[in-house]
């Protein structure tokens, strides 16, 4: 069943952070809902709609940055009272605006994560959650990585609370008062967690950055899950989600909002399935979602604010078709009147900036004023996606961005991205010079793109920071510089378990450091480790290789730490920095190695799949032209042995496919030579001089000659 | 919104840039366009069934709308439209690196096979100036020429590089057509018949021209370019990280005035204004597009804007009806008009929030904002270096603050002087300094803006200030001013004569080179950093000047360049390159040689091929005769012949190879010599130094380029 929903834009206000709009429930019971939103500026602004105009009902003033708003009430009536949660400070504001809480959780770090229910609260910070009734402390746990949103069942006949926390590290703790109860393993870092049933029941929906959704059942000791939906299309990460009947079949319906602007509706099958039934793009991240009435009264709609502080709906109302001629008049009047206002507001707006213009020009006179610009705020997210082993960028700003300038210490590839539509321009670089650049990219933006996104390719063991320098078309101009990290296992992700069967390396060190000095070793190597010291005494890490899939294990406590890895190439990364790492801090280390001979053929048979088909696929995509010339020449592809016929018949495929993984042999050819390198090395052999016959053998692959050739040299 | 009225999948590849629409029967439009293995197709869905096959034609047995014509070489470019007086339908006219053939669809016969030793990269179909008949005006390596319908060239010139786009249009609005030529040089090019009348330098190649309509022209450059000439000044241009394959004028919103099209080679298509660039429809292909043009193709009287992309697909539009109202896209006005606004309001709102909070004064005292004296302003210099041992020779620009603050990061966008659009300065974090020094080594003369970005503020910051500041690069600024002259004077010299004041010339070479403090005489000697030698510039109180530099294309550009400046129409001058002519010399003399080598291998592979005959017709004799011993070595022979065919076949192509650039070499010193001279004289010693060639009167040529003349 298909839906079309129509956009329509109600306000604008300040740049919003993940889940910071909801919709107030209704008074009567046809009326239209008032819509909460709170931004950044730490306003919160409280409107509804009136003959297509945004009515303010309410607007705090501004304040410390607003991180999340959440309804509640006293249990059994309408979760009708607003609370928002900015630095460590919670506050409570009727429907009306009346503030009636003020509440400091006295957290050192800011509360990133919220959720009320009657008169408990559930706070979050980076680590810690807390749990306060009445605001008096009741539960708290501390976790292992940072925590990304909270929600909990609170239903009736739960004698008590299940608090459920989403953690960067691909886990959802479910907790039971102070205590862990378990953990629940997802696929991806999750970033937001919904109930499925706002009314009870047990299941929690989660969509995660790497943009995948999911339902599971929580149990008392264990949880199942229901369905996952992937991410094939390879859109953005999810920031938020809800429930709503929107398609009117009796079943809710789930809302899902992305970092690419992606909006999604999906409903069931008659098998229960989920499946897509409506898609909308908007240019910016989507931050917050919800399904109700605010436009006209019996049309329902999927309200979305996004990160510039938009606030969208997708309504169900016809937006041409039904309207009469009456309508259409009374339509296009209304819009006048809105752009005549906007006109207005705008000329006397200009008059003011330009009197502040003539006032930043005069201080220039000034030996001693000096000029310093608010910092806009950027909303940026460098990951790993798995698919390709390669970085994703995104940069959103407020405003148009002007241009970006990229600029790398670490050689590393910059991929072209469809969406952008930037001009990239790349700058020569000699690295000999002291500055030390591998990459300087400028990327001249189109007029109004306020989202940004690009691809890096990076290169395992090398490693250093790439920045970019955002320059907004805003006056005065400024830029604000970004750095990212490229970490030497840049390709690795963690996971929740590894493959023990597979014959492993092991790089073992012993030396005088703590705890917290070889975790901060461990963090500077690989990606997605939290950098807070972990609670305990000693911790395990396990690791894969995203574009190999060798696996990595890391077990270290004070004083001993045990690297083991079916990859050699990986133990000699480690090494490497790992002792140097070392060196830097002037701490002895012992290094020991048990180097197994036979990881290097498991590793190089687990290899051969990959190489065989990419072998396969560019000889196929290689013959396709001269074969569709035959095709042309002769009139006919019967003629072909079929082998011939199969490739023209799967032409437009394989050309698809190839275009999907560039570099994806060359990628893989070094990463056998790096092996190969890395093998002798640590017998004590330099092969530098065999690498050329190598690379011979790799041109007529086969892989008992490689095998051979491994073990030969 | 605006969909497409018609699509076809037609199962053949479609070369880029080469697809037209031809009526070959007088009546029925067919899709005609290159594809692969040397063939050109031809769709013709109106009359089903009732072609015959013979000579070049042949049926694809793919699709029966389809005919595939045979040209047996890579097609480099084709079009088709009337060319002879009292032909019934359109001639196709299909160009190659060697060839060009004028064919008649409709009766399946040729009417006429030219070579072009030029090559043939770009073609042009239509009336020009006041040459009575229509002419085929095909662009080659540096060489134009124009063929009438019995295969006269009635038309030559040449040209400053090889021709990649031609259209005929009335530029200078006289009633009668120029020819624009677009070219690898960067140039844009007007010519009223054989008459140089304007040239538009753009900063890359020029691969597509169109004409809209008045005076008005679109074009394409290679670096993803597209925009509107109104004469000689640009109108609009927008730049995108895709190339535009085909551009073409089309009405598609039935307001009475032509948009430009673009066709991508990102397969996405789009419709621009004619005034100001904005996109009023787009539409997208799964693959590039190979070309866009226009066509009654459904017969109905109204004319369809039809799309191709290289796969073979085909989509036909029709202009808007009137009920869209101009709005083809899929969006409302309303909606984004509001939109729109709304955004302005914002913008100015954080505008303003800044200069508040700049006023505050800085509570915070967060050294990453990046707080600099608001009296700080950047000074910038150009000045020329020499070679040193270091570092080559260019014009250094440096870049500073009067204060404490740091530079962290210069960008420098300008055309055409950098490897891409920008160049970046980014030292690392121990070499953060207040004086930034960039070095420039322009590639050509030209004069060049430069939009500089520095990113100023502290040592730590996060937050910079962007300081905008445009400097112009003078045209020779290579060129560094020297006293002293114990160099090896140089030999090659142009004299003219100006009825000028020297102050005027003054003030030109004040303009025009980068001078540390400018000079009061006209006389002057120059270093070139480019590795030219010496360049003087001197002036009698006669007004005659004489430029001494052995390069003859820099003297053509100061030519060029004082002339315009001082607004001389006509201009001939006396010049003398004896380096560079002996070296043309030599070329010349190659080109026979060539030619020689050339008319023997041919003759060579005629015997060769008699041969074949023989030999093969011996070989069947021989199996027929069930000798499978002598067959087998008739056979070897055959081998061996084939084998050695194959191998003068490679000796051929290396010598035509290198006869191209030889003749390319003749082509650019005609070009040259006539940069020497402005106006009337210009075109006199080309059309005069093309006499000379054609009648191989070596000495005369020479005679030509120094007098100007070629009686005396």
């Amino acid at each position: 069943m298909e839906i079309h929903l129509n956009r329509v834009d109600y306000i604008q206000v300040g740049v919003t952070s993940q889940k910071t709009m909801k919709l107030l429930p209704a008074l009567g019971k046809k009326a239209t809902q008032k819509v909460a939103v709170a931004d950044h500026d730490g306003i919160i602004t409280c409107f509804g709609m009136k003959k297509g105009e945004a009515v303010p009902v309410f607007k705090t003033l501004p304040g410390q940055k607003i991180a999340k708003l959440d309804l509640g009430g006293a249990a059994g009536t309408p979760q009708e009272k607003i609370f928002v949660c900015s630095g460590s400070q919670v506050r409570g504001f009727t429907r009306k605006g009346k503030q009636f809480l003020t509440f400091e959780a006295n957290l050192t770090e800011s509360i990133n994560a919220m959720h009320v229910s009657g008169a408990d609260l559930f706070v979050c910070a980076s680590y810690i959650y807390n749990h306060y009734c009445d605001c008096k402390d009741q539960d708290y746990y501390l976790s292992g990585d940072k925590i990304n949103d909270i929600t909990c069942f609170s239903s009736e006949n739960l004698t008590r609370f299940i608090p459920v926390l989403a953690c960067q590290d691909r886990v959802l703790r479910v907790l039971q008062g102070s205590e862990l109860s378990y953990d629940i393993e997802v696929p991806g870092p999750p970033s937001v967690l919904e109930l499925y049933n706002k009314d009870g029941g047990q299941e929690i929906l989660y969509g995660t950055t790497d943009g995948k959704i999911g339902l599971v059942q929580i149990g008392e000791a264990s949880a199942a899950t229901k369905w996952e939906i992937d991410n094939d299309k390879k859109k953005g990460g999810i920031l938020c989600i809800d429930t709503y009947d929107i398609v009117g079949d009796g079943v809710n319906d789930i809302l899902v909002g992305r970092d690419d602007g992606t909006v999604e509706v999906y409903g069931f099958d008659s098998a229960s399935e989920p499946t897509l039934r409506f898609e909308h793009v908007l240019s910016e991240s989507i931050t917050s979602i919800q399904g109700g009435c605010v436009g006209k009264e019996s049309y329902d709609e999927v309200l979305t604010a996004t990160y510039t502080g938009w606030v969208t709906g997708l309504t169900t109302e016809p937006q041409k078709a039904e309207a009469g001629p009456g309508d259409e008049v009374r339509m296009s009047k209304e819009i006048q009147t809105k752009v005549e206002a906007l006109r207005t507001e705008l000329e006397q707006l200009q008059v003011k900036v330009l009197q502040g213009r003539e006032q930043y020009q005069q201080t220039s006179q000034s030996s001693t004023a000096v000029s310093a610009v608010p910092v806009f705020s950027i909303n940026d997210k460098f990951t790993l996606c798995q698919d390709d082993a390669s970085y994703s960028l995104t940069l959103e700003v407020q405003t148009a961005i002007d241009n970006l300038l990229l600029q790398s210490d670490v050689p590393i590839d910059l991929l072209d991205v469809d969406k952008n539509s930037a001009v990239v321009s790349f700058s020569e670089c000699d690295s000999e010079q002291p500055n030390g650049n591998f990459l300087l990219a400028t990327y001249r933006c189109q007029a109004n793109t306020t989202r940004l996104e690009l691809k890096v390719r990076s290169i395992e063991g090398q490693y250093g920071t790439l920045q970019a320098y955002i320059t907004p078309r805003l006056q005065p101009k400024t830029c604000q510089v970004r750095q990212y990290q490229i970490k030497p296992l840049s390709l690795h992700q963690r996971t929740h378990s590894i493959d023990q069967e597979r014959p492993m390396n092991r790089l073992s060190l012993v030396g005088q450091f703590s705890f917290a000095e070889i975790h901060s070793w461990v963090v500077f190597c690989l990606p997605e480790v939290p950098e807070k010291t972990p609670a305990g005494e000693n911790i395990a890490f396990f690791f894969h290789n995203t574009f190999l899939g060798t696996q990595l294990e890391a077990t270290y406590c004070k004083g001993e730490g045990h690297f083991k890895s079916d990859n050699i190439s990986t133990i000699s990364i480690l090494s490497d920095v790992l002792s140097k790492e070392a060196t830097k801090r002037k701490i002895n280390l012992n290094i020991s190695y048990d180097i197994n001979d036979e990881s290097v053929s498991y590793t190089l048979k687990m290899i051969h799949p990959k190489l065989e088909y990419q072998l396969l696929l560019a000889r196929k995509v290689q013959l396709i032209d001269a074969l569709k010339e035959l095709q042309v020449h002769e009139g006919t592809a019967d003629f072909l042995i079929p082998e011939y016929r199969n490739i023209l018949d799967q032409s437009t495929n394989l050309l698809e496919e190839y275009k999907k993984q560039p570099a994806h042999l060359e990628r893989l050819y070094g990463m056998i030579t790096d092996l190969f390198i890395d093998k002798f090395k640590f017998k004590g052999q330099n092969v530098k001089s065999k690498v050329s016959s190598l690379l011979e053998i790799l041109d007529n692959y086969e892989l008992n000659s490689l095998l051979d050739f491994f073990n030969e040299a | 919104m605006l969909v497409p009225i018609f699509t076809l999948k037609l199962n053949h590849k479609i070369n880029p840039r080469m697809v037209t629409v031809g009526k070959f029967d007088g009546v029925h439009p067919c899709l005609t366009a290159a594809t692969q293995a040397g063939k050109v197709f031809i769709h013709n869905p109106h009359a089903r069934g009732q072609r015959p096959v013979a000579h070049r034609l042949s049926q694809s047995t793919q699709d029966s709308d389809i005919s595939l014509l045979n040209i047996n070489q890579a097609v480099t470019c084709l079009t088709a439209g009337t060319l002879g007086p009292n032909s019934t339908g359109d001639t196709l006219l299909v160009g190659s690196q060697t060839n060009l053939l004028a064919y008649d669809v409709h009766d399946n016969a040729d009417i006429f096979y030219r070579e072009v030793t030029d090559g043939a990269n770009a073609i042009v179909l239509g009336k020009l100036g006041d040459i009575p008949s229509p002419l085929a005006i095909i662009g080659g390596n540096c060489a134009l020429q124009g063929f009438d319908y019995e295969g006269n060239d009635h038309f030559w010139t040449v040209t400053g590089d090889n021709v990649r786009s031609l259209v005929l249009c009335d530029f200078t609005g006289d009633g009668k057509n120029e020819l624009l030529v677009g070219s690898e040089d960067f140039d844009i090019r007007v010519f009223k018949e054989d008459e140089l009348v304007s040239e538009m330098t753009e900063n890359e190649t020029v691969t597509s021209l169109c004409y809209m309509h008045g005076s008005r022209f679109g074009y394409a450059l290679a670096n993803g370019t597209v925009g509107v000439y109104d004469r000689t000044a640009r109108y609009w241009r927008i730049k995108s990280k895709n190339h535009a394959m085909s551009i073409h004028a089309f009405d598609l919103n039935a307001d009475g005035v032509v948009e430009l099209i673009t066709g991508w080679s990102n397969g996405k298509i789009d419709a621009r204004s004619d005034r100001t660039g904005e996109v009023i429809f787009k539409d997208n292909f799964s693959s590039s597009v190979a070309g866009v043009v226009e066509g009654d193709y459904r017969l109905d009287g109204q004319k369809q804007l039809i799309c191709t992309s290289i796969e073979g697909e085909v989509r036909g539009y029709l202009p808007a009806s009137k009920d869209l109202k101009g709005n083809l896209m899929d969006s409302s006005a309303e909606q984004d008009l509001i939109r729109e606004l709304s955004q302005r309001r914002q913008n100015l709102l954080l505008e303003l929030r800044n200069y508040e909070e700049n006023a505050k004064g800085v509570s915070e005292t967060n050294s990453g904002v990046g707080v600099i004296p608001a009296n700080t302003q950047l000074q910038t210099a150009l000045s020329v270096r020499p070679a040193t041992e270091a570092q080559k020779a260019h014009v250094e620009l440096s870049i500073s603050t009067p204060n404490e603050t740091i530079i962290r990061a210069v960008l420098i966008f300008a055309e055409g002087i950098f490897e891409g659009e920008s160049h970046v300065v980014h030292p690392s974090a121990q070499n953060l300094s207040g004086c930034v020094r960039v070095p420039i080594v322009p590639p050509k003369d030209i004069p060049v803006d430069l939009h500089i970005k520095a990113f100023v503020g502290g040592k730590t910051s996060t937050q910079f200030h962007v300081f905008e500041i445009t400097r112009q690069l003078p045209r020779f600024s290579m060129y560094d001013i020297t006293v002293d002259s114990s160099d090896a004077p140089t030999i090659g010299r142009v004299t003219f004569s100006i009825n000028d004041r020297p102050q005027r010339v003054v003030m030109w070479l004040n303009q025009n080179f980068l001078l540390p403090e400018g000079v009061d005489s006209p006389d002057i000697t120059f270093n070139s950093l480019r590795g030219g030698g010496l360049l003087s510039i001197s002036m009698a109180g006669n007004g005659q000047i004489t430029l001494r530099t052995d390069d003859i294309d820099l003297a053509g550009d100061l030519v060029q360049s004082l002339a315009s400046f001082l607004a001389i129409e006509d201009l001939s001058a006396e010049a003398d390159f004896p380096g560079y002519f002996e070296e043309l010399r030599t070329t010349l003399t190659e080109v026979d040689e060539f030619h020689s080598v050339h008319q023997k291998l041919t003759a060579a592979m005629a015997d060769h091929s008699n041969y074949i005959r023989n030999m093969l017709v011996q070989a069947e004799d021989a199996r027929l005769m069930g000798e499978m011993i002598t067959m087998k070595k008739r056979y070897r022979e055959l081998y061996d012949l084939n084998r050695d065919l194959i191998n003068e076949y490679k000796i051929r192509s290396n010598n035509h190879n290198a006869l191209l650039v030889c003749l390319k070499s003749v082509n650019q010193a005609i070009q040259r010599a006539g940069r020497l001279r402005v106006g009337k004289p210009k075109n006199q010693v080309i059309s005069a130094c093309r006499d000379a060639i054609k009648s191989n009167n070596v000495n005369a040529l020479f005679r030509i380029m120094r007098a100007g003349t070629a009686s005396s």
